[in-house]
């Protein structure tokens, strides 16, 4: 049962793409999971976000060619894609899931990308599974 | 190794939706390597599914999840035994040899295949997977410097290539390398080229899956 009315965001984010300490998560309800490297998402976590109440999940990866894993970013775009194509066939709709390059220096932009989630859920209503 | 994909998320549900309780069961050997249905494809596999039941207002589901070593094995299938009590149906994620081993071994309860078996191959690399042999029953590869003709080669030719090979490619699909483009540069390499001066004559399908299921006895192994 949802505890208030505000659209549910889970936030993975690289500890080198964003600073959770930046003010940019009014008017959602935010959980976050900090990680080493944004490659660390995996379907399942992705899933279980949506299974545990999530409107929408986002992943923040540090900017393209910035990944101090050399690799990390692409690996985690290349599972976002698959568990949106997951979220697809589910019905809980794909573009629930998003993945964007980030820079920790630029919280502006991180607070724009939770606007246009908002808005999104808004559109598309809450999590059909929830 | 056996080769598999996860069926659609869509036809698993049909089959599921007469029953209630769900035991799904991942296999740790060749699906699990081509992440079909090991532990993780289990997980996620059971996490969809919740998804899906509750987003079509469709009633719960009750899941259990289990993936033992081999499923087509009967010393690792009793681990299941008491799994597939708690359950109605026993949706595998095995091979077509393991969802069989296992209706064989439990005949009252129903399994489920959650996977389309499809070749018998490698891992070319991480993520792609190609098929190395039919299981045509008579091995030719001493032949052919270890490269399949039966399998890789589109029109299944014994005798050489077709023709139609453009750039060490097959002509039937550019994406596939000519298995016959293979066999000539490995037999070369092997100073083996004159293994192609022995004509094969055409191939006896009998040891193939034409003459009906196949069985093999090892009569020293039998007690
Ligand atoms: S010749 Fe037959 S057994 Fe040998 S690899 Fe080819 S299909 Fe398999
Ligand atoms: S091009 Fe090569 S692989 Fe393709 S059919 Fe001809 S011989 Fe076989």
């Amino acid at each position: 049962m949802k505890t208030n009315n505000k659209p549910k965001i889970t936030l993975f984010y690289c500890i080198n793409a964003f600073m959770e300490s930046a003010p940019v998560f009014e008017g959602c309800s935010i959980k976050t999971i900090k990680m080493a490297c944004s490659s660390m998402t995996k379907d399942i976590f992705l899933l279980k976000a949506f299974e545990a109440g999530a409107d929408a999940v986002l992943v923040f990866a540090c900017p393209e060619k910035q990944c101090r894993y050399v690799e990390g970013g692409i690996r985690a775009r290349k599972r976002i894609e698959w568990t949106k194509h997951l979220l697809d066939e589910t019905g809980i709709d794909g573009r629930r899931l998003a993945i964007f390059n980030t820079d920790i220096k630029d919280p502006k932009a991180a607070g724009k990308i939770i606007r246009e989630t908002i808005e999104l859920i808004n559109e598309l209503g809450p999590n059909p599974a929830a | 190794m056996i080769v598999g994909e996860q069926k659609p998320i869509k036809e698993i549900m049909e089959s599921v939706a007469p029953y209630k309780r769900v035991l799904i069961l991942g296999c740790g050997t060749c699906v699990k390597t081509c992440f079909a249905g090991g532990e993780d494809e289990v997980e996620v596999l059971a996490s969809a599914l919740r998804l899906a039941f509750k987003t079509k207002k469709q009633r719960s589901i009750e899941i259990e999840e289990l993936t033992i070593e081999r499923q087509c094995e009967n010393e690792f299938i009793q681990e299941a035994a008491a799994g597939i009590g708690r359950n109605d149906v026993v949706l595998s994620l095995a091979c077509g040899a393991g969802v069989q081993a296992m209706a064989e071994r439990f005949p009252a309860a129903p399994v489920l295949p959650g996977v389309n078996t499809t070749f018998i191959g490698i891992q070319d690399r991480p993520g792609i997977f190609s098929e190395r042999c039919s299981g045509c029953g008579d091995c030719g590869l001493a032949r052919f410097g270890g490269i399949c003709p039966v399998t890789r080669c589109s029109k299944k030719l014994l005798n050489g290539p077709c023709g139609g090979s453009q750039n060490g490619k097959c002509e039937v699909d550019p994406s596939i390398d000519c298995a016959w483009h293979l066999i000539i540069e490995r037999l070369t390499e092997l100073g083996q080229l004159d293994n192609l001066k022995t004509y094969i004559p055409p191939k006896n399908w009998q040891t193939s899956t034409s003459g009906g299921p196949r069985k093999l006895v090892r009569e020293d192994q039998i007690i």
